[in-house]
């Protein structure tokens, strides 16, 4: 299998504060990875790093056989190709739905008004709310809403999609309709990086389970042996609090 | 509220009419349209909106459009550029209107001389400048605050969808911004409206100016100045209207999520 993620000893300072400490981490195309762990861990932190939304201080990411600086054309040529949802959705309040998912498409990849417009109705198709395509954001529901956000990132056609915590601004009742619409996406062969605390969904989807503390990996593992024999007791306490409530 | 504008205003001409009949202070017939001259005061009075709103709307044009201008330069990564942004902004705000006037009307035109250009700024274009320059750092505040305003997962989402960052302001960032800066903007274009009675004192024949001459040949400054008070009230009056309505054509009230 291809790695297209590599993530080799990177650290991350907010002024002194240490957000990530030497994390590594391999992705491989097709590969689920779930990150969990504690309020601020890194676990954003490290996936905003993989798309260049935060530069790492220390340590090398290569994506997509890029190393990852601040030089244009390095963020040129993963533009687009790692695609990300985030916790509060961000859709753009101004534009309807379908103009979201064609803006991206047509603007930054350069495709045609016609086709970028057949791609947007193909997405929101596969998230299940074509009849949503004509109206503005804010008229629909968060569940909805994330949905859509998963259809732009879509619209794009990436190779890694990053999800940052998608469900937890999230209603209990919409957390399931989104959780399916990405499971969808996982059995699809899709590549992507999890940040949540669905440990339903990470039992059920991931190839690979991260647990992060203190800007550390301190485990990973695949599911069946992460939720039955943690190593720290720092995961045993996470697991317990998190599974019994 | 609407009504209660129409309310005040009504009331504040039905005691100044009382005042007239009652007593002998009010000597309305300066500019009572059924005599002669009463409607050559008026007539001459109210000439003066043409050069008021003329100067208005050209001021407020260059201002937006400067103010623009300016404030982009602010949110730049690069240092200097940023400094020049404060710099013009800290600098132009901290000059009092009526003495840059004097400064563009008197002394402008010295230094144009000793270099030799033959350039004339006349009265009406001395106001527009002075007034454009004026107000451009308000409006740049305006325009800096708007931008600011809009969220930074709006910025980081049009990165992800590969938008450019120059693509990100004209797509994503402006145009949201836009409907909160709208009603500050509208505010100042009020602010412009006003000052711009300071030209009357280099000699343009705007409503004040023309107000100040019909002063000075009848010796009737409380009528007169009544009159003028209520010009400006209608141009203002006229001016928010046609802004809540445009609000509402771009939806300014609408509430936007995030």
């Amino acid at each position: 299998m291809k790695e297209v993620i590599n993530i080799k000893n990177i650290s991350k300072y907010f002024g002194k504060f240490k957000a990530l400490d030497s994390v590594n981490l391999n992705v491989l195309k097709g590969q689920k990875v779930v990150i969990c762990g504690p309020s601020g861990s890194g676990k954003s932190t490290l996936v905003r790093c993989i798309n260049r939304l935060e530069s790492h201080d220390e340590g090398e990411i290569n994506v997509l056989g890029h190393s990852l600086t601040d030089d244009r054309a390095c963020l040129e040529s993963i533009k687009s190709k790692v695609s990300m949802v985030f916790q509060q959705f961000n859709l753009f309040p101004h534009l309807t739905v379908i103009e979201n998912l064609t803006l991206g498409p047509i603007k930054a990849l350069g495709v045609s008004k016609k086709e970028a417009k057949e791609r947007a109705l193909y997405f929101l198709d596969r998230v299940k709310i074509p009849e949503q395509a004509y109206k503005k954001p804010n008229l629909l529901s968060g569940g909805q809403q994330q949905r859509v956000a998963i259809a732009r990132a879509l619209c794009l056609e990436p190779e890694i999609m990053l999800f940052d915590e998608p469900t937890s601004a999230l209603d209990p009742e919409m957390i399931a309709e989104v959780l399916e619409v990405i499971l969808d996406l996982a059995n699809d062969g899709m590549t992507m990086v999890v940040v949540t605390h669905e440990m339903g969904f990470a039992k059920k989807a991931a190839d690979k389970i991260i647990f992060m503390d203190d800007g550390k990996i301190l485990e990973e593992n695949i599911p069946s042996i992460f939720f039955k024999n943690p190593k720290t007791n720092r995961l045993k306490k996470f697991l317990d609090q998190v599974l019994n409530y | 509220m609407k009504s209660f504008k129409y309310i005040l205003v009504l009331f504040f001409l039905a005691s100044l009419a009382s005042c007239s009949s009652s007593s002998g202070n009010w000597g309305w017939y300066v500019i009572d349209p059924t005599t002669k001259s009463g409607l050559a005061n008026i007539k001459f009075l109210i000439g003066g909106f043409g050069a008021t709103i003329l100067l208005s709307i050209i001021a407020a044009f260059i201002s937006i459009i400067l103010g623009l201008v300016v404030a982009l330069p602010g949110f730049s990564n690069n240092f200097f550029l940023r400094s020049l942004n404060r710099i013009y902004v800290e600098f132009i705000r901290a000059i009092p209107l009526l003495p840059m006037l004097f400064w563009v009307f008197y002394g402008l035109p010295v230094i144009f001389q000793s270099l030799g250009l033959k350039i004339e700024i006349d009265a009406f274009w001395g106001a527009v400048i002075t007034l454009a320059i004026s107000d451009s750092a308000f409006t740049a505040e305006i325009y800096r605050a708007g931008i600011q305003s809009i969220s930074r997962g709006q910025r980081e989402a049009a990165q992800t969808i590969g938008l450019s960052q120059f693509q990100a302001m004209r797509y994503i960032i402006f145009p949201q911004a836009l409907r909160r800066i709208l009603p500050p903007l509208a505010n100042q274009f009020i602010y412009i409206v006003k000052m711009s009675a300071f030209a009357s004192v280099i000699g343009m024949q705007e409503l004040t100016r023309r107000a100040n001459e019909i002063v000075v040949t009848e010796y009737r400054p409380l009528e007169i100045y009544t009159l003028l008070i209520l010009e400006y009230l209608v141009l203002v009056l006229l001016i928010s209207f046609a802004v809540r309505w445009l609000e509402k054509k771009l939806g300014s009230n609408e509430s936007n999520s995030n």
